[in-house]
């Protein structure tokens, strides 16, 4: 058995198991400790309704983080984008809607990349100064009023219209890495920038690229979020960066699967198995205050197994 | 011909512009030409005295937080947990300070050692980046904070309330800037901190113990955000959820706005923390003078920040950027 | 000759700052010829190549090639134009698959109205793969999984695939098998057959005179000559290589100065993992101790592992005092002094003053109870830095503003104000220019005669028979031979023991 196991290191299966025996764990901690409201058929369903929204973010970041960027603009997109989609679709329904929020998505991202690539700034501190900039935006496109996504209009906001476009997403994604010269340009990015511009990679226009196919998913991210909550409130304050936590613990995840060739399939487990903790915590009867606490080790515990510096390594 | 000559003082403009020279006075210019507008369009309001105490009120604590935040960005390392240390710090100081007010002062500045030692912890011993660690950590605490906070505000003694004098405040902040200078200056600390900023590599093969400067480093600041959480406690009195909220934004903001290089190292200046909390204190009491709503004030100084980054930000320090 | 010619190279020439590595470089290869590009190290022969392939740009002169000049920016306008190149490091990408590693840059044929056509692509790739043999490596896997010799053979089938007319192939089989290298023997063959050409550089003589047609040796960046490989020896290739009468006036001239019997420091069965493997020897009182090997021998990490530098160090290091050296800040404090091969990076911070450079090993001795004085900590990195005569404007000048050498007087600078008594140093005279080395030189040989023991670690041989008492030369992370200082001693049989 031990010799089989050898033989499958490395490959897509092995990843496979990895995460696999992850989900059980979890699963089996929690139903051991709360076997009664933890865990059945039925919760395992709402646990995995509520992971895809974060997977669609954590698939979009997917292509930023591989090439070593950042962005913490991310929430402050979300909320921007859904407010624009909730505002448009009162006039133009679905269409007003998906248009809203994948096209103000986008746009953020077109900006986003280009003021990176023009202000030659790292996407850490130009993502947090335009995350301050956005939530403005987003407070004076709502007029300071709470918007909700008309009763008609919440096709997205369960299964089987949320799992669909989820999906959607999912299978964009793999085109995208699998079937176009994107993923492999972002990937050789992020593996050795210089021999990537040696190779004749356009560097700048792929990290242009990237940050707009990012905040594209932010913008599907937002359909999925304003149609889950039905409602959206625009705050100032650096409130939205909680929104930039779990999507990202899903990129890393898909970061950290990328050797064995399984990235999305490791952003939804991954996030699923945050869902599970998470939901497990609440059945503990933990208070939600807590959770932030649990996002916050679990994210931390995540990157320091999976994103750990080089040895002499020169780490900032 | 002409042209050629133009061109020429373009790139002149450009080199002028781009170089440390400009980059070093650029605070001021911005510290004069702020508080010039301000007082223009608040029509002299921002200059009385009564808003100049006021605003002096305000940048106590801040700069107790900078001062320590400071020695942090001169390492070219970020730290996103100053608000939640203080939130935290400041919890525990009003618990405390029921029982003893020293022993209230003590777990503060532990309170937020702790803190800032997880968070060097994990940014040395695991090399993560010190922007990721700090802002998971600083969910965390925010969540901590938020779950001592959840019934009711914790309430602070009254003899620690009593405590709220303007020369108490000003001798602390002044001690704190004065210690800091010293060390900065006139210790090996501010050269090993610098070092580490400008060239980790070979500050370690010129004998630098990097790994502990920079953990030391984290644990100072974590109890210099624990020493302002004091002074935060004896001015509100209850520590409600929000306590320190956006602090962070606030000091990197600040300190960007002094002139200190994102990128840490050689040409940080210890004037930096004083030129940029005044300043971002100004900028703060105009807008708000000014009637401005709070998401406009967070507008303009988004925009503020982006340029002034932009300006002096040392790009020479970064083989890539990220 | 009556081949045809394939590729011609004129007045090529390429400046790194100071240093001159590639100066006025002329050849031609005809089709169907294997040419051996040998030189030491530094002689410019990768720069060369990399000029060839688009890695770097070109300084001056021209390549023509079958009759057309060439401008090439990277890689990928060089493969167009038929030329590719397998590098010395690693050459393939992480997180890619193997087929997307051999396609990177030249998807086009496998893109269908925007969509990359991954199946074609990995059928095509495997193909490829097997018809080398390699069907071991998955076309459709990630590069990730394989090892570094796979990683190569990858590399292999990436630059071969398209039939370049001109393959380089720069010191790969170093990281082969005995296995790999003959699949790569293999192919330089069927290139010759099919009448294109191949550059092949090596190390390794032996193997360069059994598998190329005609050999073109360089030297410090000059281009010495061309002869056919058949017809000579590898002590033919040898003399061309060192052949040079230069230099001997810099060194030391004294033979017959005895060194001390005091041990000052022994280094007992050092092993680094990956890079040295049980390295035991003593330094003593006044001597300079040369180390030579070729690049990847191990011989650099000898000076990480005395200053206590290195990762996972197993043995000891230890002073005659007993004291035992295991971290850098102790090593300081006993006096031991190191300059790194890697200057820019591990040497000296280039974004600070050179002022902040030179003091910061001497803080504490210049520190009064604990207590900076900034005059006093000028005043200080004046002299020093005036007494190595470095050229600058004051000392708060920034050190990223200087040159190689005198960047190189600033790392001196600091340890000779520090005064330690052991100095290693790594490649002291690396891209600087004659004069400054002769500067070395001088304070090395005077250093000595004040009773300082130096390790110097260097890949220029003539400099190790100039100027060391005792040379180690060392292969594969072990010492293979050791050499007493003696006029006889000739470059030759110091490379015998490298390679």
């Amino acid at each position: 058995m031990p010799a089989k196991l050898q033989k499958l290191k490395g490959t897509r299966a092995y990843g496979y198991l990895i995460l696999l025996a992850m989900v059980l764990f979890f699963y089996a901690v929690f139903k051991i400790l709360t076997p009664d409201n933890f865990g059945s058929p039925a919760n395992l369903y709402s646990y995995l309704q509520s992971s895809i929204i974060y997977s669609v973010g954590g698939c979009g970041l997917y292509f930023i983080v591989v090439m070593g960027l950042f962005d913490f603009a991310v929430g402050a997109n979300v909320v921007l984008s859904s407010i624009v989609g909730v505002i448009l679709s009162e006039h133009f329904g679905y269409v007003g809607f998906v248009v809203g929020c994948l096209g103000c998505g986008t746009l953020i991202g077109l900006l986003i990349g280009t003021l990176y690539n023009q202000l030659n700034v790292p996407s850490m501190i130009v993502t947090v100064g335009l995350m301050l900039i956005f939530e403005c935006v987003a407070v004076f496109v709502a007029g300071g009023v709470k918007q909700t996504l008309a009763p008609e209009l919440r096709f997205f906001s369960g299964a089987p219209g949320n799992i669909i476009l989820a999906v959607l997403a999912f299978v964009l994604m793999y085109f995208i890495l699998n079937y176009t010269k994107v993923g492999t340009y972002c990937n050789a990015i992020g593996s050795n920038e210089f021999t990537a511009k040696n190779m004749g990679i356009n560097v700048k226009k792929y990290k242009l690229i990237g940050f707009i196919l990012l905040h594209f998913f932010v913008g599907i991210m937002a359909i999925l979020t304003v149609s889950y909550g039905t409602t959206m409130t625009a705050l100032t304050g650096m409130t939205t960066m909680s929104r930039n936590f779990q999507p990202l613990m899903g990129t890393f995840f898909g970061v950290a699967f990328r050797k064995y060739g399984i990235p999305i399939s490791a952003i939804v487990i991954g996030e699923f198995i945050i869902s599970i903790i998470f939901n497990g915590f609440v059945a503990l009867g933990a208070p939600t205050t807590i959770q932030n606490v649990v996002t916050g080790a679990a994210l931390l515990a995540i990157v320091a197994l999976t994103a750990r510096g080089a040895r002499g390594s020169v780490v900032k | 011909m002409e042209k050629k000559n133009k061109s020429n003082e373009q790139s002149k403009l450009r080199a002028f512009l781009t170089g440390d020279k400009f980059k070093a006075v650029l605070p001021l210019i911005g510290f004069v030409i702020i508080i010039v507008v301000m007082h223009i369009m608040t029509n002299g309001k921002i200059l009385t005295p009564k808003k100049l105490r006021l605003l002096f009120s305000q940048i106590y604590y801040p700069t107790i937080v900078a001062t320590g935040v400071f020695f942090i960005m001169t390492l070219g390392s970020i730290d996103f947990t100053e608000g939640s240390t203080l939130g935290v710090a400041s919890i525990v100081i009003s618990v405390l300070s029921f029982h003893s007010i020293p022993l209230a002062i003590i777990g503060g500045i532990l309170t937020g050692a702790a803190i800032g030692a997880l968070n060097g912890f994990f940014h040395v011993k695991f090399r993560l980046p010190s922007f990721i660690v700090t802002i998971c950590t600083m969910y965390l605490f925010r969540g901590v904070c938020a779950y001592f906070t959840t019934e009711s505000a914790v309430p602070a003694s009254n003899a620690i309330k009593a405590l709220d004098q303007d020369w108490l405040k000003i001798t602390i902040t002044l001690a704190v800037l004065t210690v800091a200078f010293f060390l900065f200056k006139f210790t090996r600390i501010g050269n090993d901190v610098k070092a580490v900023g400008s060239g980790e590599t070979a500050a370690r093969f010129s004998g630098v113990r990097t790994a502990r400067v920079k953990f030391l480093t984290f644990v100072c600041a974590g109890a210099l955000t624990g020493l302002a959480a004091f002074v935060n406690v004896i001015k509100v009195g209850s520590i409600t959820s929000t306590a320190g909220n956006q602090l962070e934004t606030q000091i990197l903001i600040s300190l960007v706005l002094g002139g200190l290089p994102i990128t840490g190292g050689a040409k940080v200046r210890f004037t930096n923390i004083i030129v940029g909390t005044l300043m971002y204190a100004v900028l703060n009491s105009g807008l708000s003078i000014l009637g401005y709503e709070p998401q406009v004030q967070q507008l303009i100084k988004g925009v503020v920040f982006l340029i002034f980054v932009a300006l002096t930000i040392d790009r020479k320090a970064l083989k890539v950027i990220k | 000759m009556d081949k045809k010619t394939l590729l011609v190279a004129e007045h090529i020439d390429k400046r790194f700052g100071i240093t001159h590595a590639v100066n006025d470089v002329s050849l031609t290869i005809a089709a169907g010829e294997i040419r051996g590009l040998i030189g030491e190290n530094g002689s410019g022969k990768s720069t060369f190549c990399q000029m060839l392939c688009g890695i770097y740009t070109i300084g001056g002169g021209t390549f023509t090639l079958d009759g057309k000049q060439l401008h090439i920016r990277n890689q990928v306008e060089a493969n167009n134009e038929g030329i590719s190149i397998i590098v010395q490091e690693m050459g393939t990408l992480s997180g890619l698959t193997v087929a997307e590693n051999i396609y990177l840059g030249h998807e086009e044929p496998f893109m269908r109205m925007g969509v990359k056509d991954t199946r074609a692509m990995n059928r095509e790739a495997q193909k490829l793969l097997d018809s080398y043999g390699f069907g071991q490596i998955k076309a459709g896997a990630m590069i990730d999984q394989y090892n570094f010799e796979d990683r190569k053979l990858v590399e292999i089938v990436k630059a071969t695939y398209m039939k370049p007319k001109i393959l380089v192939i720069d010191e790969t089989t170093t990281a082969l098998s005995q296995n790999g290298r003959l699949e790569l023997y293999k192919i330089m063959d069927a290139v010759r057959e099919d009448g294109r050409s191949v550059i092949f550089i090596s190390h390794d003589l032996s193997e360069v005179l059994a598998h190329t047609d005609t050999v073109s040796v360089l030297r410090d960046g000059e281009y010495i000559d061309t002869i056919e490989s058949p017809q000579v020896t590898e002590d033919d290739l040898k003399r061309l290589m060192v052949g040079r009468e230069i230099g001997s006036a810099y060194y030391r001239t004294d033979y017959d100065d005895p060194v001390t019997g005091d041990t000052v420091l022994s280094v007992q069965s050092v092993t680094v993992p990956g890079e040295l493997d049980n390295i035991s020897f003593d330094l003593h009182k006044g001597e300079i101790l040369g180390f030579g090997g070729l690049s990847e021998s191990g011989m650099h990490e000898i000076g990480k592992a005395i200053f206590g530098a290195s990762w996972d160090r197993e043995g000891t290091v230890v002073l005659a005092d007993g004291t035992k050296i295991n971290d850098i800040p102790t090593a300081i404090s006993h006096s031991i002094a190191y300059t790194s091969k890697n200057r820019d990076n591990e040497s000296i911070i280039l974004n600070e003053s050179i002022r902040n450079n030179i003091v910061l090993p001497s803080l504490e001795d210049l520190a009064n109870h604990g207590l900076l004085n900034g005059r006093k900590l000028t005043s200080f990195a004046d002299e020093q830095a005036k007494n190595m005569q470095t050229k600058m404007q004051n000392v708060h000048q920034f050190v990223s503003d200087l040159s190689g050498g005198n960047k190189q007087k600033v790392v001196l600078a600091r340890w000779l104000g520090k005064g330690s008594d052991i100095l290693v140093l790594d490649s002291p005279t690396r891209g600087i220019d004659v004069k400054v080395k002769q500067a070395i030189y001088a304070l090395m040989a005077d250093l000595r005669k004040q009773g300082k023991a130096i390790i110097m670690i260097s890949e220029e041989i003539q400099e190790l028979l100039g100027m060391a008492d005792r040379i180690l030369i060392m292969k594969d992370g072990k010492v293979n031979g050791e050499f007493l200082r003696n006029p006889d001693l000739s470059e030759e049989d110091l490379i015998a023991k490298m390679v």
